[in-house]
């Protein structure tokens, strides 16, 4: 008869944990002699905090188990800028002046790891950073985003986030100008501005203490995409910046978005250099923003849009962070190779982050 | 029990010659499949080849999946008609997978922490690539892998193993012809404390012998978990030297 046992619910509480601590170092099951106790010592020692006292406090900041990872830097004196890798269940500190941000849990006074990554330190907030992770959208972002559902004054957008983002009805740029009054007609006929499948770029407006993100596109910067080719690489590699849309050489424009969606488009003069007033930038805005078709790409230049998105993937192969510098520094060392195509390969995608990473490096 | 193969010999010495504290070949990797998934692993225990894929937590596929105030796991567990000596297709419903499917589930519903992401969901898919033997454990050890490549909160790893009883010897990490042979357990620690999350016996065992085949398999865990830590921390490392963090 096949017996199973799952945890019960209440086996993180906060009393049974604290047994961790005063683990007895001998084996209940004392009965046979276990040759791989060598886990248990090490694990024992990972959880006492440095034996040498220093008069530093921060001497005492991190726990440093046996297999370290070579760096002295772990052991931070001042400022965190060790880089020092933690994993979960990891003891992260036992001193309770600190703040225990994303990434730790506690028990007691101690705080572990909850994910694998590094830590980070901002005053007295310590938090883990992931070394990867889904994209954890922040106010102010520029993510680039695909409809997912037009729901009643909103749409889902789908931004590579633990959850769906919503854009707000009230949050669009409608043809018309700003100061256009939305009517119930325009709840109506909401697809006819975006639908389920749609790209746009936008920024977050607001995040939920959920977690979910609040989206707007109030700026002609942002809006429905056209006249391009879609890619993701990992959020992770997207470095914020004060800029997220960069004019590239060969007639390019690249939304690179915070959420590691990228777009690439023909280049497009914007509104504003085209004449118009910049007080009348917004009522120019007409249903043209929301429009589905394509210009006219060139065979040249969907050859240019490819080859910039091969190089930036071979970045992304290489785990190499993404921002303007390196894409160039990438698309100057892929025209060694005639043809995007061939950027495909392995060994071509890391003999470009190598020539990128040594370009760059100064 | 008697059998026409010695499974261990009077040397101490088991079929494949390791001791009876010594568990298999223990290869892991860990980001294998880092376009398709969030969160991949691969795990071999032996000739037992487990490839975890793991997406989330995203938004639920189905709005009536999602729990308002913790994130949910589903887990698939995909057995590949040539894992195992005769090949056959095995139907996705049957009850060995399901049940399975489910202790897994239950173990990472509790491991995780889950009211970080409410009404968001995680999906685990299983491929059994080869089976010989301790298939629930890296399945186990491989889906802890893959949730911690995608970042995912954990309170510590869950590492598995399996421990059997022959006569009054304890055989740790058991392949499948020794498991055919002889009563043998699962278990699944947080970590390396002596926390258990997951205990599974299909088979009768005296009542005696259970404690030093759950010491003998908590040892394996703890190893297990060694194991697998410096996996991890040996990724964060070249990612460290790419730059990329």
């Amino acid at each position: 008869m096949p017996i199973t046992v799952n945890a019960s619910n209440d086996l993180f509480s906060s009393t049974s944990f604290s047994s961790r601590a005063s683990r007895p170092a001998k084996d209940e099951f004392d009965g046979e002699d276990v040759a791989m106790s060598d886990a248990e010592s090490a694990e024992a020692e990972a959880i006492d905090v440095d034996e040498d006292d220093d008069d530093d406090d921060d001497e005492r900041l991190f726990s440093l188990d046996h297999n370290e990872n070579g760096d002295g830097d772990a052991r931070v004196t001042g400022v965190v800028k060790s880089r020092h890798i933690v994993t979960p269940g990891e003891l992260v500190t036992a001193d309770s002046m600190w703040m225990r941000g994303h990434g730790t849990y506690s028990v007691g006074t101690k705080s572990y790891s909850s994910v694998a990554g590094t830590i980070t330190r901002v005053n007295k907030l310590l938090s883990v950073a992931p070394l990867r992770g889904r994209y954890d959208p922040k106010i102010g972002d520029h993510v680039v985003g695909r409809i997912i559902d037009v729901g009643t004054r909103s749409w889902h957008v789908d931004i590579g986030a633990k959850q769906a983002a919503v854009l707000m009805l009230g949050s669009v740029n409608l043809p018309g100008g700003v100061q256009r009054r939305k009517s119930e007609s325009d709840e109506l006929q909401m697809r006819a501005f975006l639908k389920e499948g749609d790209l746009l770029n936008a920024e977050v407006q607001a995040v939920f203490t959920d977690g979910a993100a609040s989206l707007h596109t109030r700026s002609l910067n942002y809006g429905k995409l056209r006249n391009g080719y879609f890619f993701t690489i990992p959020s992770s590699l997207v470095v914020r910046s004060k800029y997220h849309t960069f004019e590239l050489p060969g007639g390019v424009d690249l939304v690179l978005g915070v959420n590691g969606y990228l777009w690439l488009r023909k280049h497009t003069q914007p509104l504003a250099e085209q004449g118009v007033s910049i007080t009348r930038i917004a009522e120019e805005a007409g249903w043209e923003i929301y429009s589905d078709e394509n210009e006219y790409i060139s065979v040249n230049l969907r050859d240019t849009i490819a080859r910039y998105a091969n190089a930036i993937k071979a970045l992304a192969y290489c785990e190499v962070g993404v921002n303007e510098a390196r894409i160039l520094a990438a698309y100057e060392a892929s025209k060694e190779y005639k043809s995007p195509g061939e950027m495909i390969e392995n060994n071509v995608k890391k003999r470009i982050a190598k020539y990128v990473l040594l370009s760059t490096k100064g | 029990m008697t059998s026409r193969i010695e499974i261990y010999s009077p040397e101490g010495l088991r079929l494949d010659g390791r001791r009876w504290n010594e568990v298999r070949h223990f290869r892991c990797a860990i980001n294998t499949h880092p376009v398709s998934s969030d969160g991949s692993s691969i795990i071999e225990q032996g000739n037992t080849k487990v490839i975890c894929n793991v997406i989330g937590p995203a938004e639920p596929t189905l709005r009536s999946r999602a729990l308002l105030d913790r994130l949910c796991i589903s887990v698939k567990v995909i057995v590949a008609p040539f894992s195992t000596i005769e090949r056959r297709k095995r139907p996705q419903n049957d009850s060995r997978i399901q049940e399975m499917c489910s202790s897994i589930q239950h173990v990472f519903e509790d491991a995780v922490i889950a009211h970080l992401f409410p009404r968001s969901q995680i999906d685990v898919n299983l491929y059994i690539v080869a089976q010989d033997g301790g298939v629930l454990q890296a399945c186990i050890n491989a889906t802890t892998l893959a949730l911690i490549d995608a970042g995912v909160p954990m309170y510590d790893y869950v590492c598995a193993c399996t421990a059997g009883m022959l006569d009054r010897e304890v055989l740790l990490d058991m392949n499948r012809i020794e498991e055919s042979d002889m009563p043998f357990l699962t278990m699944a620690t947080i970590g390396a404390t002596r926390k258990v999350s997951l205990l599974q016996l299909e088979m009768k065992v005296q009542f005696d012998r259970l404690e030093p085949m759950m010491a003998a398999a908590m040892s394996g865990c703890h190893h297990i978990r060694n194991l697998m830590d410096n996996e991890v921390r040996k990724h964060g490392k070249s990612r460290r030297q790419m730059g990329s963090l």
